[in-house]
């Protein structure tokens, strides 16, 4: 697949303090890639730096194969914390003018307007919208040069549930439309379900970097529960048991490689027991991200 | 920008006022006289060749070089609000390079410099015709060469404001220093030159950046006390003004270039 974004030893020193360290990245065509971390790991000044308004200390980064100048940002759609607009402009006049400085078809405004539902609003002044309808004029303006890769930082800091699930589908759109999508968050959920891949940054460090599908592979936990009193001391002569934990009254059998839920159930029905209750669950994201963070240590 | 609408108040508020300052001294100086009448002395207001031509254009073009401070303050808005409200960051996500910013700025300040040589054109003309006893189309054109030197003080000025914006970034703050800055360059030139200290580096206050911009229309109204004055545009004044100008905006550029925004 082609590489959309490649990032070599990237390095940002804010005086003593080291925003980003050493930073290798790549982001191919079509991934809708996370980026993890806790605040002040370092996302935003990666970011600052692929766009250009943070001067990075060394290290180099290309934007589609090439050394990055204001033409290639101009191919990208990004937002980098809170939306920025003229406050006495309208949604629509600031729109015109984020057209004109990327060289965009003006015609392209009705459009992003109407996949972030502004259409309404769009004669009003921006400093009259609400926090949910900036952070989505911010997307239409991040859409409206029709970029080949998008870049959101926090869209949706500090919005309601209903706002949060609206961005949610607006990014679930575009990312089906096949654009690729960099989408910089502290909330593991989201970039569970909206990402294909993501990286985990803490103190300006990569900590780690996959799909997000691998996250659930390898060990797998399993709970069981049956009427049976002996249960505990079955389940530890199972030869794919790893550790056993009891919890509310299910066992929470972490399983060794190579060991499924199924292999467990048929033990235990040659046992003779049957259980009430067998399910497989993978690892979330939450899980895995504090896994990572916490080996750092 | 165009939007803003303190913008359009300032704008408004600097052409209302350079207009009736610059066309109004005759109505001025006819009040004077009319006073000096009622104390039973007399003074011919022809006398005094305020608004004739070739005078006029000195005369009204120093006047106007006053209300410059009110137009910076409206450039020093108009860069500090980009800070402020972090637009100026957006605008190079978007895809600007910093040149192109400084540059769009720059030229703001040239249509604004422009904005006034015309206004003031325009009134000099339109009252000078008006009051000019016997015109003469020599006389007429004599001074016009103060309107190159009016366009230079502008645009030179407005370009030490958006500078100072560049590297204060705060508008209350940048306004403050703007407005003291002629003071603190007199400071610093009345400690340096002491006259008892150096006299042989005197020639040297003609480079400095406000002094020089200062030095580009001279103050005539001493030739109406029967003093001598510099009556046309000094050459190197221009040259030092000039390379201020440029200078001012390559800092401007060479601030925004290493700055992280």
């Amino acid at each position: 697949m082609e590489t959309v974004l490649s990032i070599n030893k990237l390095t940002k020193n804010f005086g003593k303090l080291c925003a980003v360290n050493q930073l290798d990245l790549e982001v191919k065509r079509g991934q809708v890639f996370g980026m993890l971390g806790p605040n002040g790991s370092g996302k935003t000044t990666t970011l600052g730096m692929l766009m250009g308004v943070t001067n990075p200390t060394s290290g180099s980064f290309t934007w589609f194969g090439e050394p990055a100048t204001h033409h290639t940002r101009k191919k990208i759609g990004a937002v980098l914390e809170h939306p920025i607009f003229y406050p006495y402009l309208s949604g629509q006049k600031n729109l015109e003018l984020n057209a004109m400085v990327k060289g965009a078809n003006s015609a392209n405004i009705e459009k992003v307007l109407d996949i972030v539902e502004l259409s309404d609003r769009k004669e009003d002044k921006y400093r009259t919208y609400s926090l949910g309808m900036k952070q989505r004029l911010a997307i239409a303006s991040a859409l409206v040069s029709d970029p080949i890769i998008l870049i959101l930082d926090e869209p949706t800091n500090g919005l309601d549930p209903m706002g949060i699930a609206e961005i949610r589908e607006i990014v679930k759109r575009i990312a089906a439309d096949g654009k690729t999508i960099i989408l910089a968050s502290h909330l593991l959920d989201e970039v569970q379900k909206v990402c294909t891949h993501f990286a985990v940054l803490r103190k300006g460090k990569l900590m780690h970097s996959g799909p997000v599908d691998d996250v659930g592979k390898g060990e797998e936990t399993v709970e069981v529960m049956a009427y049976h009193d002996d249960l505990g001391v079955l389940l530890q002569e199972f030869v794919g048991s790893g550790s056993i934990k009891k919890d509310n009254g299910i066992f929470q059998v972490m399983m060794k490689d190579g060991f499924h839920s199924q292999d467990l159930n048929k033990f235990l029905f040659e046992k003779g027991i049957i259980t009430s209750h067998l399910m497989t669950k993978k690892k979330s994201l939450e899980k895995k991200f504090l896994e990572i963070l916490f080996e750092a240590h | 920008m165009t939007s803003y609408r303190t913008f359009w108040v300032i704008c408004g508020l600097y052409f209302l006022t350079l207009g009736f300052t610059t066309a109004s001294g005759m109505e001025i100086l006819k009040w004077i006289a009319s006073k000096f009448e009622d104390f039973g002395s007399s003074l011919n207001v022809n006398r005094i060749p305020l608004y004739h031509f070739p005078d006029i254009w000195q005369n009204l073009i120093y006047i106007s070089g006053l209300f410059k401070l009110v137009l910076s303050v409206m450039v020093v808005i108009s860069i500090t609000n980009e800070y402020q409200y972090r637009t100026l960051r957006q605008n190079i996500i978007d895809g600007m390079s910093r040149l192109e910013f400084v540059l769009s700025k720059v030229l703001t300040n040239v249509l604004l410099s422009l904005m006034s040589v015309a206004m003031l054109l325009l009134i000099i003309i339109v009252t000078g015709l008006i009051y000019t006893p016997d015109l003469a189309f020599a006389d007429v054109i004599t001074g016009a060469e103060f309107l190159l030197a009016y366009f230079l003080e502008i645009f030179a000025f407005l370009s030490y404001a958006l500078m100072l914006g560049v590297f204060i970034q705060r508008s209350g703050l940048t306004i403050v220093v703007l407005m003291l800055s002629h003071m603190i360059e007199a400071i610093i030139k009345l400690n340096l030159f002491r006259e008892s200290l150096n006299p042989s580096i005197g020639w040297l206050k003609q480079f400095f950046p406000l002094e020089s911009i200062t030095n580009l229309v001279p103050l005539p109204f001493a030739r109406y006390a029967f003093q001598e004055i510099q009556d046309y545009v000094s050459i190197t004044a221009i040259v030092i003004a000039l390379t201020w100008a440029f200078l001012f905006n390559y800092f401007s550029y060479l601030k925004l270039k290493k700055a992280d925004i």
